[in-house]
């Protein structure tokens, strides 16, 4: 085994211990997982079972569909598409995002065209909406 | 969770063998980690010499059992059941970054590392971490750390941030000075409203003239018995996640007004309007709201004390227990406002309460033990609820509180199966 064989287990291994801790959570009932919470409103579940469109591991697993590359490329000069997938938003939250994210967090603003294919896959994939 | 690609960029940095690089490294970053952490990390060797291509991830080696919820910035929260501790161990204990981790904290590097106080105080302080050691009294108290946004994930419609569940908590020994001790050695003028703290943390944009987080609290807050400024989590210099080598610690407060990497006290005659103290964030809308309300900014307030709350942490939720006999169940209850007066649980979904024993907190702001023996009569499927009580009265819903925009403030009771068999 090479130097570089060792290392590529080891990363492996360690991606394995920690996907773990989600498998075990998911064998063991508990009601305060969101989506099966029977006092909170029906909610969709926002990060266990992930959305059901088939996801692009090249995208950091964004779901596949019209805007998934812009959006990617667009979000990850910042932040890791761990946040997006976690979100179920209104279409005015995402909107109020967009701005908070130009103006206040240095995000540099695509022109209004490819803002909108961004804002809508976003609105299409991560919403309380639709 | 974790994606192929950041798989491909640790697996290709190839400079392992070289001799320099990892002598350097080895007294750096993840040794020290590892070592103030007081536990091994999984694969430390390796993960030393992949250091400098160091992801989020792999910057979590210590940590065990935690979910993540975001690589960057790094954000990861416990199941309830591994808060079983009554002091939060470094492994078990909730990451909440809003940006990078400085690279001084992952090299636990605190060399000429400077602590201002300034703005409406009499005389503006420039500290080092031997001055603070030095000039003021040094105490450790165990206090509660709790993010605004813990139980997000209950809202509906949903609210954007992190969709924490019930693990953005822990419970730490913190060893520091008081921060009314060094506010008073500035002298606060009466001109004095609040404090803006400043940290070293990198912004996620890159740019290097954005804070990437300065919030405060209200002077009288600060004053208050509780605050602190640390550098000591557990007896180990603070591990570089958590804000090597100082943090700001105002407890019963959001955990965002106990900031990281802390460099600057910046006292002011106004109510602080730093990064995430304005707009949306750690606000609260001024008046109730139906779920999903769009509520105009100017009508949004800061959000202050945090809620009473507890966390059942024993047993594990599923866990299977003989019918007809005594079973204890156990956790922590805290409140914004200090100590609890009375935990009750319920085994039939609230419809009966049996109370808890509750043992006194060890200092103002550090969570308390409560404990329940529970009998379930015949065999099959339970919940077993927790209900806090603060000394005002005041004690957790059954539901979702107050709806808001950014989903803070949820202290619902917590609840977790157990099959009588």
């Amino acid at each position: 085994m090479n130097m570089k064989q060792i290392f590529s287990c080891a990363a492996l291994c360690a991606i394995l211990a920690f996907g773990s801790t989600v498998l075990i959570a998911q064998e063991v009932y508990d009601p305060m997982r969101p989506n099966v919470n029977p006092l909170a409103p029906a909610t969709a579940n926002p990060n266990i079972d992930g959305p059901t469109a088939e996801l692009d591991p090249e995208l950091g697993n964004l779901p596949i569909g019209p805007g998934a590359e812009n959006t990617y490329y667009q979000c990850i000069a910042c932040h890791s598409t761990a946040i997006i997938r976690q979100q179920r938003l209104t279409d005015a939250r995402w909107d109020y995002l967009w701005k908070w994210m130009v103006e206040d967090q240095g995000m540099f603003e695509p022109d209004d065209e490819e803002k909108d294919v961004i804002l809508t896959y976003l609105k299409t994939h991560f919403s309380s909406e639709r | 969770m974790t994606d192929q690609t950041s798989t491909d960029n640790v697996i290709d940095t190839d400079t392992v063998d070289e001799p320099k690089r990892r002598a350097f490294l080895k007294t750096t970053g993840l040794t020290a980690l590892g070592a103030y952490a007081g536990m091994s990390i999984p694969f430390g060797d390796n993960l030393i010499a992949l250091a400098q291509g160091m992801s989020e991830e792999d910057i979590m080696g210590g940590k065990n059992g935690l979910i993540l919820m975001n690589d960057r910035p790094l954000n990861a929260e416990t199941p309830a059941h591994l808060l079983d501790d009554d002091v939060t161990p470094y492994e078990h204990f909730f990451v909440r970054n809003n940006g990078l981790v400085p690279d001084t904290a992952l090299d636990m590097d605190a060399e000429g590392w400077i602590l201002t106080i300034d703005g409406e105080v009499d005389t503006p302080l420039e500290l080092t971490l031997a001055d603070l050691k030095e000039k003021f009294e040094v105490v450790t108290k165990r206090l509660v750390i709790e993010c605004g946004g813990n139980g997000r994930a209950y809202f509906n419609p949903g609210a954007s941030g992190n969709q924490w569940t019930t693990g953005a908590v822990g419970c730490a020994d913190w060893t520091g000075v008081r921060l009314s001790d060094v506010l008073n050695a500035a002298g606060i003028k009466d001109s004095a409203v609040y404090t803006a703290h400043y940290s070293k943390d990198p912004h996620l944009s890159g740019d290097p003239d954005k804070d990437t987080i300065s919030r405060g609290v209200p002077i009288a807050k600060a004053m208050a018995e509780g605050g602190m400024i640390a550098w000591e989590m557990n007896g180990e210099p603070i591990p570089a996640v958590h804000g090597f080598p100082l943090r700001i610690i105002n407890p019963g407060y959001p955990g965002s007004t106990s900031q990281k990497y802390l460099t600057r006290i910046w006292i002011r005659d106004q109510v602080h309007d730093g990064a995430k103290m304005t707009g949306y964030s750690y606000r609260l809308p001024a008046y109730p709201v139906a779920p999903g309300t769009e509520v105009p900014e100017e009508d949004m307030i800061i959000m202050t004390e945090m809620p009473v709350k507890s966390l059942i942490t024993y047993p594990q939720s599923g866990t299977e227990t003989p019918t007809g006999e005594a079973t204890e169940v156990r956790g922590h209850a805290w409140a914004g406002s200090g100590d609890i007066a009375a935990v009750d649980v319920s085994i039939d979904f609230g419809q009966t309460w049996i109370s808890a024993t509750l043992e006194p907190a060890k200092n103002k702001f550090a969570w308390q033990r409560f404990r329940a023996d529970v009998t379930l009569p015949e065999a099959g499927y339970y919940e077993v609820w927790a209900r806090a009580t603060d000394m005002n009265g005041v004690a957790q819903p059954p539901v979702v509180p107050g709806w808001n925009p950014r989903g803070y403030g949820n202290n619902m009771q917590h609840r977790i199966a157990m099959i009588a068999t």
